[in-house]
């Protein structure tokens, strides 16, 4: 009787846990789990999406907008994305190092990023403005200086891309 | 019995440090071609070394034989000094060098990924093992002090309030403005692979090659992280950072 007591606490505990945390916690092997792609932290730079001449707000398919960034000790690369109001705009991230977290200060938006796994989510800003990126996930001993910036333009402002331009900004 | 050794040493230097010229390069050469299918659509890639840190290539360059590399070394002590230090302050000291960054720096001179008309020819007769000999020999050599050597190292500073404004940088960096601490990188506080140590630095070298990140001369860093910080800092930072690593004043193991 006494087990059954003790299984079904257990039982209970996890449903506790689950129903609570568990959608919480974005634990980097979830990011592989989902199958998604899979990268070589190390060498980003060499090939792939994430070299360097492709960072920064790119045209996506159908014209919508695609903001490629890398998260690394202690910089975001870039430091500066310039974006339109009022359009959903797909940030694709990833990290060269160890796990960062960014929110947009000032709106509800946030990002966890994981070295080897692509964080992809789509986000509306309804306003324009200037938000800071604080890197909000313990990286390193640069990890409070370590910050970037998202200028939210309103969308006649918004030159539109050349084919194969990359718009980044200057972080003030 | 000594001069036979030495003589073994480098006549076996051509033939070994040819052929372990291969993995140095071989990983990148191949990761590119496998995939230059997706972004060649897009805007032509830059690739800003050829040098990635994957474990293989970590062993390579951290795997060097110090002595081999004193014996190679003489061709570098006209400019960088007996002891690793040069005479003059443009010229940066290999002294206490960490071996992965000595090591990229030969692999980018020689690829041509740093612009360097001195040093491209130099790197270019150096097998990547030979590059890894010299990074184990001069990350050994001390930096302390040395009243016999003709040495430019510790150099007065021009403006010395300017040391606030350094110290600041150094310590802890200006978030606001996206500059993390460069001892968050370059030591003694973390390191970063790739990251020289500053401690012993010239300081005149270090200011040029602060103003070839923000103007783009030297593209060299992978994933563009020098750039992005120099080009956030103003001249008179530049110049009270450089000034203060190049009066031996700046944090770091042996530092003075």
């Amino acid at each position: 009787m006494k087990k059954i007591g003790f299984v079904a606490a257990l039982i209970l505990f996890g449903v506790a846990i689950l129903s609570t945390r568990y959608y919480m916690v974005d634990l980097p092997v979830y990011h592989f789990l989902g199958g998604g792609e899979v990268l070589d932290p190390a060498t980003l730079h060499l090939q792939g999406e994430f070299v360097e001449s492709n960072l920064g707000a790119a045209e996506g398919p159908s014209g919508s907008l695609t903001v490629r960034m890398i998260a690394q000790q202690f910089v975001f690369v870039p430091q500066c994305v310039q974006v339109p109001a009022g359009v959903p705009i797909t940030f694709r991230m990833t990290s060269a190092d160890v796990v960062h977290m960014l929110s947009f200060l000032g709106t509800d938006y946030g990002l966890k990023v994981v070295p080897g796994a692509v964080t992809e989510a789509t986000f509306t800003f309804a306003k324009p403005g200037t938000f800071k990126i604080p890197c909000h996930e313990f990286c390193g001993a640069g990890h409070y200086a370590m910050r970037g910036q998202l200028n939210v333009v309103p969308p006649d402002q918004f030159a539109s891309l050349l084919p194969g331009e990359r718009r980044t900004c200057e972080l003030r | 019995m000594a001069l036979c050794v030495i003589t073994v040493l480098l006549a076996g230097k051509d033939s070994p440090g040819q052929s372990s010229a291969e993995p140095g390069s071989a990983k990148p050469g191949s990761a590119n071609s496998a995939s230059a299918k997706p972004v060649n659509a897009e805007p032509s890639v830059r690739v800003p070394s050829n040098v990635a840190w994957t474990a293989q290539i970590v062993k390579i360059a951290s795997g060097g034989d110090a002595f081999r590399g004193l014996l190679l070394a003489r061709r570098c002590n006209h400019c960088h000094g007996e002891e690793g230090f040069s005479s003059v302050p443009a010229f940066p000291n290999l002294a206490g060098l960490d071996r992965l960054s000595f090591w990229k720096q030969m692999q980018d001179f020689r690829s041509g990924k740093r612009a360097s008309p001195v040093m491209q020819p130099i790197a270019e007769g150096l097998s990547a093992r030979d590059s890894a000999d010299l990074a184990a020999y001069f990350a050994m050599l001390p930096t302390a002090s040395d009243a016999q050597d003709n040495r430019a190292f510790p150099q007065t500073m021009h403006e010395p309030p300017r040391a606030t404004i350094a110290i600041r940088l150094i310590v802890f960096g200006d978030g606001q403005r996206g500059i993390p601490p460069c001892q968050s990188c370059h030591g003694p506080v973390s390191y970063v692979k790739g990251a020289p140590p500053l401690a012993a630095q010239n300081g005149d070298y270090l200011e040029q090659q602060l103003e070839h990140f923000a103007d783009g001369n030297r593209a060299n860093d992978i994933n563009v992280r020098m750039r992005s910080i120099a080009r956030q800092l103003t001249a008179e930072e530049k110049t009270a950072v450089s000034e203060y690593y190049g009066a031996g004043l700046g944090p770091g193991v042996n530092s003075r």
